[in-house]
């Protein structure tokens, strides 16, 4: 029998996981100041949003939508396009950013209410291409694949490196708040099985639309701080590969739990940048690790560290009535 | 005149387009999940024929037959590794099949597609063509002669599959398994082999039409990226896990692309397909010709 | 008025007739038995009941209203409450978080729900099990847990779909005190069972169904004596 430890307990196990990672992080730029590996940190801190974006949809509510990254896309634009026509500044552009894109979600939410598995997951790849060509298309709008360019709104990479570090913080504790409330049961009961959830008096349509739309709307925060900082926003943003690299990092980290996607994104972009070095097999090794743990470990590395603890520490045996 | 060959080059492209979409379609009919590597037995074919042609110095008639056994091995490997748990119930992921069936399918896609990319490099290849004319005069249709040749090949192909599905042995119990797996194996059919079969099957057509097309789309990692998105959108519009209505909606398809990227518009022309997905998944998600299914 | 007031309700799939006219009422507090042979109907007339399906014609009504064209979570909010043939549980959740969800759902706050929740184990002896992770549990188990998630709020009505299939006789005998106490308490219940003695025992009336229509209904020994009703179940005249 699996460990008996309640779920409230767990997930403040995961949170306080989390804010460990984020003071590692935080502690980083004392021992490192060379700007690019400062600037893979902050990157791996954008794909660490989309991430935690993607598995609230999908580790917690259980839509496998395949397009986190268009979201992001859709995010940097947002920002991109206001401060290339408008002249506008972060300010604006970034909550902009977060309204467009939860809108977005929230119609995405709407099509596809009644669908479920395979059609879900080909609907939301669609939807992602067709978004991606538009834009790459629009070439008067928004000059396609030559990308935007998107002024910078902070001074010094440091400076952005913890201002990002504090939207993760906020949004990680935003989520710990949500997913313990009672909207974290609903969530979890539409991924386990939605017609019982209905009968027990779930809200489905509700639940799915909120879950949705605040994906989509962390996904589109992270494109916006994104773009604010790589300061160049293209269509490559919402290739179907890098939501298969958002995809990879949550079922390495752990999929459906509070520190999965975080300790998954760090994980895969810094040791990918790590490897580029020894030949760059990484991405296939990233490939053969999320096989492999769909394969064996659905709980990602999380799950494994958890089930060695418990292993090590004392626990209460029960048995069961049968 | 114009529009007659916009249809007939649109027909042809169908033709190549349904040799992914069967595949597809089977493995969706006996599964219930959609293979998002499918893309990938596209590249490993096209990879195949070329580098056999090429490296090996095989005749593109031998290479052909050589990419679709290549591709059928790789569709064995993967149903063996990586789909058992999906009749299986293994413990880990119980009633998440589709779940899993997009992460372990999604990885696999990056495993091959990276994969090739590091073993066979960045150069650019060329697939050989099937004969060496390049244009051939039909009435008043021009067409290319490799064009011409795999078109027909693939006919056949897609006619002989037609048949062995309908009316040998193991097509008919891959029809059974596909209806009723439980009921099946009381009849004594062994699912797990019909599954086998499957996706060696699946695995070959689609490598036969990467191998195919590979005079016209040269082989790249990520070739078979397009492909597949097609081929999602004809199991769709054909309806799910039904073979004829699979070539059907590629034929559709295939004419489609081929007057609207010249009367409505060439940039978009891959989001008619893509546009057609969405309507149907949403109105009617049993496509033209495949089966409603029930909720409770 | 009664609780639940079915009227003519008919349904047909794709040319197969399932419930043909099927009429009958439920007083609260009653616990009234259904049953009647494989494929005469009970579960697809739970399905109508619980808002799964929309049946062709008739009405249901749930006290003054109608409610055949409601969807399950609204019926759920007005106190019909069901449990599933093949048990339905939210196999990774924690034992009591199946409980909690469907408190909250129907109004409790997260304290109130857990309260409950917490006698409700108490009630059905798996409080031992808690924290435990749903899938985990044995079949028995499972239903027990599903049983007890129709009573995180009293119902206006529980429908009980095959409760007792394939249970140990200790949990089913842990349910039928519960079934029994709430009863007394006033608590109305239909229970679908294939298991004649616990029907006998615990259900004053019985419903019985055959090929979509209501065959015979009335005290349950009457009713399980009735020539009609074993012809039913036998196939052929067997009285």
């Amino acid at each position: 029998m699996r460990d008996f430890v309640d779920s409230r307990s767990r997930s403040k196990v995961e949170l306080w996981a989390s804010l460990g990672i984020f003071v590692v992080v935080a502690v980083i730029p004392a021992f490192v100041s060379n700007e690019y590996w400062l600037g893979v940190v902050i990157v791996s801190m954008y794909f660490a949003l989309l991430a935690i974006g993607w598995n609230l949809l999908a580790g917690y509510t259980g839509q496998f939508s395949l397009a986190p990254a268009t979201f992001g896309m859709l995010g940097a634009y947002t920002t991109g396009l206001l401060a290339y026509d408008l002249g506008s500044t972060a300010r604006t552009g970034i909550p902009a950013a977060i309204i467009v894109a939860g809108a977005i979600g929230f119609v995405l939410a709407r099509i596809v209410m009644r669908l479920r598995g395979p059609y879900l997951a080909l609907t939301t790849l669609s939807f992602a291409e067709i978004v991606r060509l538009v834009i790459s298309n629009s070439i008067e709008i928004t000059r396609g694949d030559l990308g935007l360019n998107v002024p910078t709104f902070v001074e010094g990479r440091v400076t952005y490196y913890y201002l990002m570090l504090i939207v993760l913080l906020a949004v990680q504790l935003g989520l710990y708040i949500l997913l313990r409330s009672p909207a974290g049961l609903y969530l979890r009961a539409i991924r386990d099985d939605e017609i019982a959830a209905a009968c027990r008096g779930v809200n489905i349509v509700r639940w799915k639309t909120y879950a949705f739309t605040i994906s989509a709307a962390i996904s589109g925060l992270a494109g916006a701080l994104y773009g604010h900082f790589a300061q160049l926003v293209s269509p490559e943003l919402g290739l179907i590969s890098q939501t298969g690299i958002i995809i990879s990092m949550v079922v390495i980290g752990g999929l459906g739990t509070l520190v999965g996607p975080i300790g998954g994104a760090f994980l895969v972009y810094i040791a990918s940048e790590l490897l580029r070095d020894f030949g760059g097999y990484q991405l296939v090794v990233f490939a053969l690790l999320v096989i492999i743990f769909g394969r064996f470990f659905r709980e990602g590395l999380w799950g494994l560290l958890r089930a060695g603890f418990e292993r090590v520490l004392a626990r209460r045996v029960v048995q069961p009535v049968d | 005149m114009l529009a007659l060959d916009l249809l007939f080059n649109g027909l042809i492209i169908g033709v190549f387009y349904s040799l992914m979409a069967i595949g597809l379609s089977l493995i969706f009919g006996i599964l219930k999940v959609v293979n998002f590597a499918h893309g990938e037995f596209y590249m490993v074919g096209a990879y195949a024929y070329t580098l056999a042609a090429i490296m090996l110095g095989l005749s593109p008639w031998l290479a052909l037959p050589f990419a679709f056994i290549i591709g059928a091995m790789v569709g064995l490997v993967v149903e063996r590794l990586l789909m058992r748990p999906l009749y299986a119930g293994y413990a880990s992921w119980g009633l998440m099949r589709d779940e899993y069936a997009v992460i372990i399918t999604f990885g696999l896609s990056m495993l091959l597609i990276n994969l090739v990319d590091k073993i066979v490099g960045p150069y650019a290849f060329k697939g050989p063509a099937l004969i060496g004319v390049s244009r051939l005069y039909i009435g008043p249709i021009v067409i290319s002669g490799h064009r011409l040749i795999a078109a027909i090949t693939a006919v056949g192909v897609i006619t002989v599959i037609m048949l062995v599905v309908r009316y040998s042995l193991w097509g008919r119990q891959i029809q059974a398994v596909a209806q009723n797996r439980f009921g099946a194996s009381l009849a004594g059919i062994n699912p797990a082999k019909a599954s086998a079969v499957v996706f060696a099957l699946a695995g070959g057509l689609a490598a036969m039409s990467g191998a195919l097309l590979a005079n016209i789309f040269n082989p790249t990692p990520d070739v078979g990226v397009f492909p597949a998105i097609k081929s999602y959108v004809i199991v769709v519009l054909g309806g799910m896990g039904s073979v004829p209505g699979g070539i059907i909606a590629s034929l559709i398809l295939g004419v489609l692309e081929s007057f609207g990227s010249v009367y409505i518009s060439y940039q978009y022309r891959d989001t008619f397909g893509l546009v057609i997905l969405i309507i149907f998944l949403l109105f009617r998600p049993q496509g033209l010709f495949g089966q409603k299914s029930r909720e409770v | 008025m009664p609780c639940l007031s079915i009227e003519q309700i008919a349904i047909s799939f794709g040319g197969l007739q399932a419930i043909a006219g099927v009429t009958f009422a439920i007083e609260h507090g009653e616990l009234i038995g259904l049953v009647g042979p494989n494929g005469s109907g009970k579960t697809t007339l739970i399905n109508i009941l619980s808002g799964h399906l929309v049946p062709d014609t008739g009405r249901v009504m749930l006290e003054e209203q109608s409610v055949e064209h409601l969807r399950p979570e609204a019926l759920a909010h007005l106190g019909v409450l069901r449990m599933f043939q093949l048990t339905r549980i939210f196999s990774r959740m924690s034992v009591i978080d199946n409980l909690m969800v469907a408190g909250c759902a129907l109004g409790l706050t997260q304290r109130e729900a857990e309260g409950r929740a917490l006698d409700l184990l108490q009630d059905l002896s798996l409080m031992r099990l808690k924290n435990a992770e749903a899938g985990q549990l044995s079949g028995g188990q499972m239903k027990l847990l599903e049983f007890g998630s129709c009573f995180m709020v009293s119902p206006k009505i529980a429908l009980l779909d095959e409760p007792f299939a394939a249970v140990h006789p200790t949990m089913k005998e842990i349910m039928a005190n519960f079934i029994r106490r709430r009863h007394a308490a006033g608590q109305t219940f239909m229970l679908v069972s294939h298991d004649m003695p616990v029907i006998v025992e615990l259900c004053p009336r019985t419903v019985c169904m055959n090929a979509g229509t209501v065959i015979a209904d009335g005290p349950t020994r009457t009713v399980l004596s009735d020539p009609v009703v074993i012809e039913a179940y036998l196939g052929e005249a067997a009285a």
